[in-house]
């Protein structure tokens, strides 16, 4: 019998009776094969790794770190809280010492949500990462928290909530977003006025091989995180940069993503997306499990792997060599003072147009947030979508100063009071208040 | 009529019963050296007092196999596997002839590389050479494609016997294939030697009633088929006694069952009254296999766990130094403490008086004292044992958004006990698990109850791909074509008549309501954005249940 050198959690949830519709990539079958090869290679009998259902969010789980308009219960459903309890029963696991590192092998995935949410976009309709480190700083304190995002396509969901706080380190390595939904995640992308530097995004050229992501690992994120120092660190473990994988154009495979996850040691991994679900997901899921737990996963390749196959150009290499000493010295800049450019009381202000491609939804967007030497900055969002009638949210950050948790009430009192908004939407992390009007 | 013969750890006990309850019953001691001649002895016991014209049918819970495999009494096997991409599969090497093949299967039963026949020759004469006459033949997915394991098979000329892994269960896990085609093989001669013997037996006696042998999984299996199968006898013990309680009492909710013995006490769960089957199989050692069984956990304690002061604690098990002082043992045990509280008077119970007094003054500690704390022990340990029972099944992972919010969760209402010390520990289990407590009647002989009432239990899976156009059940040996309009509805009624179709050739007549559809999903497979085919996995089952129920039982 095989033994982990690490304790590990494993919350398999596929969701075999939920797709977006039919033929959607985010179908049943997504994680068929998947538990097929986990079953038949004996996943849950090595000793060490144990099998967990996953919790199920509540409603305050989300209202802690969304707003949900009109509410939500009109944009979510079971599925999603339990993709996001899958998270949430991972960090727990991993908190409470029950394991030392836990696998969310969860679907739906979340990345593409944003702070504000009016539906599903990019399969996407909670951000199921936010959901549960909000959970872990609700109930365990306020942690350093990184999140290195390996999806292939840009987390803007997850940099939009993350873009103020500077607790947060918010790494995406993916395709270029010139060639590649959803077309954002620019070196130039670097954070909010109380956070700059605490959003690094490292877009690679499409038809990356192996050795670009592993460079990127050791040359970008690996640094940037000794310098951030996290208390935990959160890998999004998309796998749409698979060689395989229908909707994009990367050359990664199982071996690549099972050492780019044990060189990164993430206490907790969450699944994002990967559609190329019979040629990469069984093999890079069962390199991610094998590689948490510590368990020699060197046999583990695609029965249709070719080194040369998927070898990257030259310049494709030298351009990564670039952008990984382009990010390492945003950080350097960036991360450690904060923003010059406008002094405390200032506010920072975002426009925004957005748009939900499986939904079909269009919402724009005013983001203001406080700039502050002492807290994140209490944040405020109006929004108006081609289904929701301009409603407004208003944040104060845990950890508010009271400067910024006064400056929150007064905008809500200011809100209701104007009769503008269909819905307001008030999350107080100081007070735990979650209040909708 | 119905024989049930259940080979213990001490004693051999053999029953007769028919509609109407128990009609005889033998105790013998078991011989571990010879069980054939412990078998021999109650069956001759027990027929010697009655008719034996009208016994339907013979039921064996034997240790034979179990035993072999514990003690390493088994014979070499020549284990060839063929694994492809995965998890290193020396992990998983089991005997003295454990060779790997180059070639491999993927999840959906494709070949991705065929055998090295080069390699898999020098594997056989390397076997050979070292006198290998039994072999074991396992791929990874030979239950989504059996051909390499045909293949290997094929290659082991002149072996006297060859365990496909695909033919022992549909399920997955290629190390549990491997490990239970290889216990499969490695007593598979001493089975059949047992098995010949056994028949000879009965000839000798004239008795002309099938035979059968108990699995773990409360089911029986024909004595023919279990020439080939003999890994399904392993572990059969609980579950012989997990049958006894079915048949003596009317369980319809959920409950648990206590076997309390003398070293160990086995614990069984019943959702709605049926046995709760343990879907992935059972662990023989640390090893887990395919082999189906309930749900059962044992835990050292039993009524000559031996009560000890180490470090100044006190504790109760799991060892057994010897029997009760009551029966004239040398050291107190848990037997000895509640004769001395006055919940049991078993044997000499001035004796248990002794040795509790000795122990307490040692202890410095009254013995009232010593014998409160060693009981309240031995009772949180069970009741902890079976917290973490019921908290493991409730808890166990679903796959299915309906299943995470509509699942059963099992809450006993009921707490049977039995064994030798059964009613001295009814009332302390009562209170300490706030439930009804039933002893039933016979519960000294319910394991020889629930052999003899056992039913034949099968379970099968099968498969159909309508993209690649296959179908297979993998361990009745069908792996045919299907068509692309391949449905669900089709494949649940192929899959009944295919497992009525087996049990018929095996002698066994079911009704077809007892051909039971546990599992089934149609999913469909979409290439591109085009739905490519379907991907459907029924199982079926005849789950494990008694011949009748013998409702005379449930006193106190
Ligand atoms: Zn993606
Ligand atoms: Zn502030």
């Amino acid at each position: 019998m095989i033994q982990a050198k690490r304790k590990m959690g494993l919350i398999f949830f596929p969701a075999f009776d939920w797709a977006i519709s039919p033929t959607h990539p985010e179908r049943e079958e997504r994680l068929l094969y998947t538990q097929d090869q986990l079953l038949e290679e004996g996943i849950f009998d090595i000793a060490g790794i144990v099998e967990y259902k996953p919790d199920i969010a509540s409603e305050e789980d989300v209202k802690r770190t969304h707003f949900c308009i009109p509410d939500v219960a009109s944009v979510t459903t079971e599925s999603h809280m339990i993709s996001a309890g899958g998270a949430i029963k991972a960090a727990r696991l991993v908190m409470d010492g029950e394991a030392e590192r836990a696998f969310a092998l969860v679907r739906p995935p979340g990345h593409h949500s944003m702070k504000a949410v009016h539906g599903n976009r990019g399969f996407c309709n909670i951000n199921i990462e936010a959901v549960m480190i909000e959970y872990i700083r609700e109930h365990y304190g306020q942690k350093r928290v990184a999140i290195v995002d390996t999806d292939c396509h840009h987390g803007d969901g997850t940099q939009d909530i993350y873009w103020h706080d500077p607790n947060t380190l918010y790494i995406s390595i993916h395709q270029d977003g010139r060639t590649l939904y959803p077309g954002s995640g620019f070196l130039d992308e670097l954070g909010g006025p109380n956070a700059l530097g605490k959003t690094i995004n490292i877009p690679l050229p499409p038809m990356t091989s192996p050795e670009g992501f592993l460079y990127a690992l050791d040359n970008a994120v690996l640094p940037i995180l000794d310098m951030f120092k996290p208390d935990i660190i959160v890998n999004s473990a998309g796998q749409d940069n698979h060689y395989t994988d229908p909707i994009t154009n990367m050359n990664f495979s199982a071996q690549g993503y099972a050492i780019l996850n044990d060189r990164l040691n993430p206490h907790i991994a969450v699944l994002e997306g990967g559609y190329s679900i019979q040629g990469a997901l069984p093999y890079v899921n069962l390199g991610i499990v094998l590689a948490m737990a510590g368990v020699d996963y060197s046999g583990v390749v695609e029965p249709d792997f070719n080194e040369g196959a998927i070898r990257q150009e030259k310049s494709v290499g030298q351009y990564i060599e670039k952008i990984c000493s382009q990010a390492v010295e945003n950080y350097r800049t960036y991360a450690k003072k904060p923003s010059k450019n406008k002094s405390s009381g200032e506010r920072g202000v975002r426009q925004k147009n957005i748009y939900y491609d499986t939904d079909g939804i269009r919402e724009k967007q005013m983001e203001s947030v406080m700039v502050c030497n002492d807290c994140a900055g209490v944040l405020y969002i109006e929004t108006v979508s081609s289904i929701n009638p301009l409603s407004v949210g208003i944040e104060i950050p845990l950890g508010a100063c009271n400067r910024c948790r006064d400056e929150g009430l007064r905008m809500l009192k200011d809100a209701r009071q104007s009769g503008k908004f269909a819905h307001i939407k008030l999350i107080n992390r100081r007070d735990r208040e979650y209040l909708d009007y | 009529m119905w024989l049930g013969l259940d080979v213990g750890g001490t004693h051999t006990d053999a029953v007769i019963v028919n509609e109407g309850g128990v009609v005889s019953s033998v105790k013998v001691a078991t011989d571990h050296h010879n069980l054939i001649n412990s078998i021999k002895a109650a069956f001759t016991k027990l027929l010697e007092k009655n008719n034996h014209t009208n016994i339907a049918r013979i039921n064996l819970s034997t240790t034979l196999s179990t035993n072999a495999i514990v003690e390493g009494k088994t014979e070499k096997v020549g284990v060839i596997v063929s694994s492809g991409p995965g998890i290193n599969p020396a992990f998983f090497s089991c005997g003295e002839q454990y060779h790997v093949i180059d070639g491999s299967i993927d999840h959906r039963g494709k070949e991705v590389k065929t055998l090295n026949a080069e390699e898999l020759q020098r594997a056989v004469e390397a076997c050979q050479k070292n006198g290998v006459k039994v072999f074991a033949a396992v791929s990874k997915f030979s239950t989504r494609n059996p051909s390499h394991e045909e293949h290997i098979s094929d290659a082991c000329t002149g072996a006297d016997f060859i365990t496909m892994g695909h033919r022992l269960s549909g399920n997955l896990g290629f190390p549990r294939r491997i490990a239970t085609s290889y216990f499969n093989s490695a007593v598979w001669r001493l089975f059949n030697s047992f098995a010949d013997a056994v028949e000879k037996n009965l000839a000798d006696l004239h008795v002309k009633s099938p035979v059968h042998i108990l699995k773990a999984d409360g089911g029986t299996l024909p004595l023919s088929e279990a020439r080939h199968l003999p890994v399904e006898s392993i572990l059969s013990g609980p579950a012989a006694s997990v049958m006894g309680i079915s048949a003596l009492c009317n369980i319809s909710a959920d409950a648990v069952a206590l076997d309390i013995g003398g070293t160990t006490t086995d614990i069984s769960l019943y959702a709605d009254g049926e046995p709760l089957v343990e879907p992935h199989g059972i662990s023989l050692g640390a090893l887990p296999t395919l082999v189906r069984s309930l749900a059962t956990r044992s835990i050292g304690i039993g009524g000559d766990s031996a009560i000890r002061l180490s470090d100044g604690a006190l504790r109760v098990g799991p060892e057994r130094i010897g029997p009760s002082m009551a029966e004239g043992g040398s050291v107190p045990t848990l037997l000895d403490a509640l004769n001395f509280a006055g919940n049991a008077h078993h044997g000499d119970t001035v004796m248990s008086k002794i040795g509790i007094e000795k122990l307490a003054q040692e202890a410095g500690i009254t013995p009232q004292k010593l014998t409160s704390d060693a009981i309240a022990l031995a009772v949180k340990k069970i009741t902890d044992a079976v917290d973490s029972l019921l908290k493991e099944i409730n808890d166990k992972p679903v796959y299915t958004i309906h299943e995470m919010l509509e699942g059963k969760v099992i809450t006993p209402k009921a707490l049977y006990v039995m064994g030798g010390p059964a009613h001295a520990f009814a009332p302390l289990m009562e209170k300490a698990f706030r439930l009804p407590v039933i002893v039933p009647e016979h519960y000294l002989v319910a394991n020889a109850i629930g052999a003899a009432l056992a039913r034949t239990t099968f379970d099968l899976t099968l498969l159909a791909d309508t993209e690649r156009q296959k179908l297979i059940v993998p361990n009745i040996g069908i792996n045919e074509t299907c068509d692309r309009n391949y449905a669900l509805e089709k494949a649940k009624k192929d899959a009944r008549s295919y497992l009525m179709s087996h049990l018929k050739k095996m002698g066994i007549a079911i009704q077809e309501h007892d051909a039971q559809i546990v599992e089934e999903s149609s999913f469909n497979m979409v290439g591109g954005f085009y739905t490519t085919g379907k991907n459907i996995r029924v199982r079926c089952q005849v789950k494990p249940a008694v011949e009748v129920h013998l409702h005379s039982g449930g006193g106190r």
